[in-house]
């Protein structure tokens, strides 16, 4: 094969314009080294930078030369730090810095930013273990909404809604319920249960309500709990709200705050 | 000046900020109406500036004066980053014909007519262009300020791909010895 298909890609990759698989086969060939196209790029570029060398020039908005400086001067490079005059200023710097640090971890800081730092050190304490707390219940919070959406993707599941009762008419709620996997039930506008007490979900089918578990709300009325199957996967026909003692009941004895129909 | 050129490249490398003010005032004032010639939009063109002088910056390093002077080093690097934004403009806009139709209209491929008027603009660069034939100038033209890629010359001008290759080769070995010979 000779060269001479690759002077012409050349040429047609020195202005821009190769595309295609032509374009990934001479760069290709650059890759395997190429002395003459190499040298053909080179002069192309060359002539092809006249051709701007020889227009008229002419000068860009200031604000662009501005910004640059700025967008430079705000990048500490670490470039600055090796040239040779630099070296004995960073020593002196460094050795000033070194006694003056000395001085300071001694005497000054022990006697006077010891309070301080403790201080500094059990407020940060407070603060990792609450973003670690926050951290918790948003990963325990995304596993549920994880959950019901696998559930919703089910055709066998079904979404059933939830209405206020008696002491708290305001209050919502959806159960997303699968007859095998169980379910999740979701509840709004729901009022803190009183002092001691707390909110049992009822299962209901053909016999006497099943005990689905305690839940509680936060503070703007909503709460979220996981519902176990049935056992034998029998039916449920209705779900139901009771505010119960905080332990649990095995029946309802409470008011129904809330109810499917 | 071409070896204060690369000097001033070797001191941005080594991080000198007033190397990069100087590299920027000698070499802004050629980039810019190239820039601006090919993007067409002012503000288009002023962020490409900065891009392309922010790139070279950041890539003075890797500069070396046996493959090329200081201003084929940044003019090259102009136009591709100019060529890139127009590409991407009209991706976006979708409407190809268009900005090809305004890309001619601004780009000097004069038949007869004002041709006197459109020389005068343009400068000397009419010396190094203005020696090829009319048929090569077209398509390096194309390619330098439309930024089209030789397949979409082809379909602009209708001729063969072959064709529009001959024409970029003929014509670039033209204007490499136009430059090799020039002093």
């Amino acid at each position: 094969m000779t060269h001479e298909p690759f002077d012409t890609l050349a040429a047609t990759y020195a202005l821009g314009a190769l595309d295609g698989d032509e374009r990934a086969q001479f760069e290709r060939h650059l890759a395997g080294g190429c002395d003459v196209c190499e040298e053909t790029l080179r002069e192309s570029a060359e002539a092809l930078a006249a051709l701007a060398l020889a227009e008229p020039r002419a000068i860009p908005p200031p604000e662009v030369k501005d910004a640059l400086l700025r967008r430079i001067a705000a990048t500490t490079s670490p470039r600055l730090e090796r040239p040779q005059p630099r070296r004995l200023v960073w020593a002196v710097a460094t050795l000033a810095a070194m006694i003056v640090g000395a001085a300071f971890t001694g005497t000054f800081v022990a006697s006077r930013y010891e309070g301080r730092l403790g201080q500094m050190a059990r407020e940060a304490a407070a603060l990792r273990t609450r973003v670690q707390q926050d951290e918790a219940a948003l990963r325990e919070q995304i596993a549920v909404y994880q959950a019901a959406v696998d559930l919703l993707r089910d055709p066998t599941t079904r979404v059933v809604t939830l209405h206020g009762l008696g002491p708290s008419p305001e209050a919502t709620g959806r159960v997303i319920w699968h007859p095998v996997s169980g379910g999740h039930v979701f509840v709004a506008n729901l009022p803190a249960a009183p002092a001691g007490s707390a909110y049992e979900l009822w299962t209901i089918g053909d016999g006497a309500p099943q005990p689905a578990g305690l839940f509680r709300v936060d503070a703007s009325g909503r709460g979220t709990h996981r519902i176990a199957a049935v056992q034998g996967g029998k039916t449920v026909k209705v779900f139901a709200v009771t505010i119960e003692p905080e332990a649990g009941v095995p029946a309802p004895t409470g008011p129904m705050v809330l109810a499917s129909k | 000046m071409a070896t204060a050129g690369a000097d001033l490249i070797r001191q941005m490398a080594a991080g000198d900020r007033q190397a990069f003010a100087l590299f920027y005032d000698r070499h802004a004032p050629v980039v810019f109406p190239l820039i601006l010639r090919i993007v067409r939009e002012r503000a288009d063109a002023s962020d490409v500036l900065q891009e392309v002088f922010w790139e070279a910056w950041r890539d003075a390093g890797g500069y070396d004066p046996s493959r090329g002077s200081p201003e084929a080093w940044m003019i090259t690097r102009a136009r591709t980053r100019a060529i890139d934004r127009v590409r991407a403009t009209r991706r976006r806009s979708q409407t190809f014909v268009a900005p090809l139709d305004e890309a001619m209209a601004a780009a000097p491929a004069d038949p007869a007519g004002d041709a006197a008027e459109q020389a005068a603009d343009r400068g000397t660069i009419r010396s190094a262009l203005g020696r090829l034939p009319e048929a090569q100038r077209e398509v390096i033209e194309l390619a330098y300020y439309a930024g089209l890629t030789q397949t979409e010359i082809a379909a602009r001008i209708k001729q063969p791909l072959g064709t529009v290759k001959t024409r970029i080769r003929l014509g670039l070995e033209r204007l490499r010895d136009v430059v090799k010979t020039s002093p």
